[in-house]
């Protein structure tokens, strides 16, 4: 048996609510990044993730929820976004963004896919397939841009690796 | 919006402004036109010397202010979480947009020899807008004022690009304006829209207007001030006739067009209100 009405827009709207933070998060770091390059990354993506931010919140409305409706993730969650939003330094910042939180997301809608009911929820599924084709482009920016200007990827590994670890460990954004 | 904290801020000439966005040590950031560099070659009329530094002056200049408007409506969404989701929208993707220009100009200037950092920069309309304490007014600041200005002097340099032979360059200012007329529009829709929703808001906009010309005034130069280039500052500038066609599009009214073309000096000609 799939997903309940309720159980689905719960998800839905939490994710709302992680890309709405993700894209605070990014204009927040446009103004703060002394790379020029990156603010003009930030600002293409600002403008990614508030699309899919936007798609997650029509779909609300169809499970029985107000029109963009947003729920606040489960608190793990929602401290590791807050400690995320905090940091100050550009490397930390891509590295924190672009290879912990996308890629969590990506498996966590992968679990979710794997849950639903793609026929009787096939408007989440397209939207997150497509959100995750948005999210992959981004991913690949993010490393092409670091490929070109390598002081941007200089990151702690362990940092990373431990961050990587926290995400992994939070069983599920819902609250 | 919470109340700027010291750190946030910065006085210059005796006003409160906000603090500069962070820059890269290659840019070379003023407070003062007259530290910037651009040339009045006489040979040229009055504000429009196309001489092949200048260009990329221009481009250079063009590119920061770009990028310093992504940084003005970014802020506005960090600023304003409560705003009309709508709204919202409509500033993220101004931010793409803006990114998309600053990035073209980079790219134009490097085709043109030029480096990002190699012209000195000043944050005028960051100081400006970023201190308003309401989305309304940074709309009318930056939007409506700024980028609506924008609009009839990108028509005026798309021309002076063509004129020079340089169809490229013209083209591309001919796209970005295209897209700021949708900047300036949004704004003025909304402006309307939150007026109408509070009329309080009004009072925010006038208020925003009102300081935007003291520190327009506080930052003009003197009449013989002279830059870094040696050009006296008020040979670097020319002025720009209200592009009527685009401001249309952007939903000025008729009555606020004529307004502006009596500021241009056509008043004679400009029909009166019924």
């Amino acid at each position: 048996m799939g997903l309940s009405v309720q159980d689905r827009g719960r998800t839905v709207a939490t994710f709302r609510h992680i890309h709405v933070e993700m894209m605070e998060t990014l204009a927040q770091w446009t103004p703060s990044a002394p790379e020029m390059e990156v603010k003009l990354m930030l600002g293409e993506h600002i403008w990614d993730v508030a699309q899919n931010a936007d798609a997650l919140g029509k779909r609300t409305r169809e499970l029985r929820l107000p029109l963009q409706h947003s729920i606040k993730p489960a608190d793990p969650y929602a401290g590791l976004l807050a400690d995320i939003r905090k940091e100050a330094d550009t490397a930390r910042r891509l590295g924190s963004f672009y290879d912990v939180l996308l890629p969590g997301l990506e498996s966590r809608f992968r679990a979710y896919l794997d849950q639903t009911d793609e026929l009787l929820d096939g408007p989440t599924v397209r939207i997150l397939q497509q959100i995750q084709d948005v999210q992959s482009r981004m991913m690949k920016q993010s490393r092409k841009l670091r490929a070109e200007l390598p002081e941007l990827g200089k990151v702690d590994g362990e940092w990373l690796k431990a961050l990587t670890r926290r995400e992994s460990q939070i069983a599920s954004v819902v609250a | 919006m919470p109340v700027l904290s010291p750190t946030e801020t910065t006085v210059i000439r005796g006003i409160t402004l906000r603090k500069e966005p962070a820059r890269e040590g290659c840019f070379s950031v003023v407070k003062d036109n007259s530290k910037l560099s651009f040339n009045a070659d006489p040979d040229y009329e009055k504000g429009k010397d196309m001489s092949e530094g200048n260009r990329r002056n221009r481009i250079h200049t063009h590119m920061h202010n770009e990028m310093q408007s992504i940084e003005i409506a970014a802020q506005c969404l960090v600023d304003f979480p409560d705003a009309p989701w709508e709204l919202r929208m409509e500033l993220a993707r101004q931010c793409w947009d803006e990114s998309r220009h600053s990035a073209l100009l980079l790219r134009r200037l490097k085709e043109m020899g030029g480096h990002k950092g190699e012209f000195p920069v000043m944050h005028y309309e960051w100081y400006i807008t970023g201190v308003q304490d309401s989305l309304a007014a940074r709309l009318a600041i930056q939007n409506r004022t700024f980028e609506g200005g924008e609009m009839d002097i990108l028509k005026v340099h798309a021309q002076m690009w063509r004129d020079e032979g340089d169809a490229v360059t013209a083209e591309l200012l001919e796209g970005i304006l295209s897209d700021e007329i949708h900047h300036v529009r949004f704004a003025n829709i909304w402006l309307k829209r939150l007026a109408k929703d509070d009329p309080r808001v009004l009072l925010k906009v006038l208020t925003g207007i009102s300081f935007m010309k003291w520190v327009s005034q506080v930052f003009a130069p003197a009449p013989e001030e002279v830059n870094s280039s040696g050009a006296k500052v008020t040979d670097t500038v020319h002025s720009s006739p209200t592009n009527v066609d685009d401001r249309r599009l952007a939903e000025f009214s008729d009555q606020e067009i004529a307004e502006l073309l009596r500021q241009d000096g056509f008043g004679a000609i400009v029909p009166r209100p019924a």
